[in-house]
């Protein structure tokens, strides 16, 4: 079958098994959390094929393989389906040994863990902030406390004087994170780094990293995308 | 030996870790913290507990976990590892007797799925316990608990295994058991009536050893529970 970028819907025919060494992302184009795992699968190497989904018209072979119906998932091709970004990205540093993301000691696993664990309260932050701002509400409040997060993760990455968050090279914690950050500008929420320079220069470097400029997307490209999701309908092949 | 009683502020902070063993921070009727002493008690491992006033916190705790939350393990080497989860997986990765999780990249994936689905069924517990209290009708969030404890029994029945990772008890067994503990405490036992391999499921986790040795009586839980949401909690009460 030839390859497309386009999403799946509702009623498109299901895709055949997933041919033996390869792995299957199932995915959306503009979506952060599938973006973890393709900054993984870039870091690493891996092969891999990717099914975009219509994630307001999901298919029904699709929900049938994953009744969740998330993104991002993997497909082996003994068919076995992982789901959640976290999960995922473990499972293919478990599976594939080059470029290891993850310490190989149990306290370094355990630490990466906690930090992601932190930053998973950050999050929230990044769609409650845009969408009461949407609503014309008084969002300062709520800038002040995504301000403080933020001034914690500069601590860290003060204390130990490394590039980035687990060390001079990047491992799975800045993959983790990555996606909100290169989201932050058109989420109007840039400022909120702006006592935060060595935050602001772990961003830099993170622009430089070839996984993260295989997956990003430009500032416009985000900007009519999410323009089209206030809208009603998200345009998930926007580009194409 | 240590003390049970827990320790509050202005108490001396503890020496260092002995080499033997590891410390667990804990308090004596917290679910979370009761999910890493299942782990510890399951793999036989050597460990010291300090229970911990958590109205009323150490400093030297709140230094070694900012969070200033049980459960908290620390290593001889003052590694510190906190979140009920990320400790139980830390000291199945750091001690190799009685693996609870596979040993498969899929199999360890399949079990952190399990548990993200069951993660969605505890805030529900306590909000069904803090509606009831506040003369609240509570079928529609009991509704909402019965279809996942339906969901659960279709997964044991399908699966056609005793427990939720196989025929002996893994990882995810521990991780759901403290909650289905205080069914009782939480007054929605009830809810398990029309899942009868759910309930099966709790009958044989009872008489697992490290159940048996981590466990609070009904009544114990629901004293406490009822002294804890009176803002009056006794972290030491029955001692």
């Amino acid at each position: 079958a030839m390859a497309t970028e386009k999403c799946f819907a509702k009623g498109s025919p299901a895709p055949g098994p997933v041919p033996k060494g390869r792995l299957r992302l199932y995915s959306m184009r503009f979506c952060p959390f599938a973006q973890r795992t393709r900054l993984v699968l870039n870091a690493k190497g891996i092969k891999y094929d990717t099914i975009n989904i219509d994630l307001q018209e999901k298919p029904e072979w699709f929900l049938e393989k994953n009744p969740l119906g998330l993104v991002p998932a993997l497909e082996t091709s003994a068919g076995e389906i992982i789901y959640e970004s976290p999960i995922t990205c473990e499972y293919l540093d478990e599976v594939y040994p080059e470029k290891k993301l993850l310490p190989s000691s149990p306290f370094g696993k355990a630490q990466q863990r906690m930090l992601l664990e932190h930053f998973s309260k950050v999050i929230p932050y990044f769609y409650k902030i845009p969408s009461a701002r949407r609503n014309g509400e008084d969002v300062s409040n709520q800038e002040i406390e995504l301000k403080e997060k933020f001034a914690k993760l500069n601590e860290h990455l003060e204390k130990k004087t490394t590039k980035f968050f687990e060390g001079d090279t990047i491992t799975m914690i800045d993959y983790m994170m990555w996606p909100f950050f290169e989201r932050i500008e058109v989420l109007e929420l840039k400022h909120c780094l702006d006592h935060t320079p060595e935050l602001k220069k772990w961003t830099e470097r993170m622009l430089e990293d070839p996984a993260v400029k295989i997956t990003m997307f430009n500032m416009d490209t985000y900007k009519a995308f999410y323009k089209s999701v206030a809208e009603g309908k998200p345009d998930y092949d926007l580009g194409l | 030996n240590f003390s049970e009683r827990c320790r509050a502020e202005g108490s001396p902070a503890p020496g260092p870790v002995p080499k033997d063993q590891v410390r667990l921070y804990s308090m004596r009727f917290c679910p979370f913290a009761q999910r890493t002493r299942l782990v510890l008690h399951a793999k036989g491992i050597k460990f010291e507990t300090i229970n911990i006033h958590l109205k009323q916190k150490p400093d030297w705790f709140l230094e070694k976990n900012p969070d200033g939350l049980v459960p908290v393990i620390e290593t001889p080497a003052g590694e510190v590892v906190n979140e009920s989860v990320i400790t139980s997986v830390f000291l199945d990765e750091v001690y190799p007797e009685k693996k609870l999780l596979p040993a498969t990249p899929f199999g360890k994936a399949q079990q952190k799925m399990m548990l993200e689905h069951f993660s969605k069924i505890t805030p529900q517990l306590f909000k069904i316990s803090s509606a009831r209290r506040k003369g609240d009708d509570v079928s529609g969030l009991e509704a909402e608990l019965k279809e996942k404890f339906t969901s659960l029994n279709e997964y044991l029945v399908k699966r056609k295994t005793k427990f939720f990772g196989g025929d002996t008890i893994t990882f995810i067994d521990y991780m759901m058991w403290p909650f289905f503990e205080r069914l009782g405490m939480f007054e929605v036992q009830h809810c398990l009536d029309h899942t009868p391999e759910l309930k099966k499921w709790t009958e044989l986790m009872l008489e697992d050893p490290a159940v048996k040795a981590t466990m609070h009586s009904t009544e114990n839980h629901k004293t406490f529970y009822n002294n804890f949401l009176d803002g009056k909690p006794d972290f030491d009460y029955g001692l």
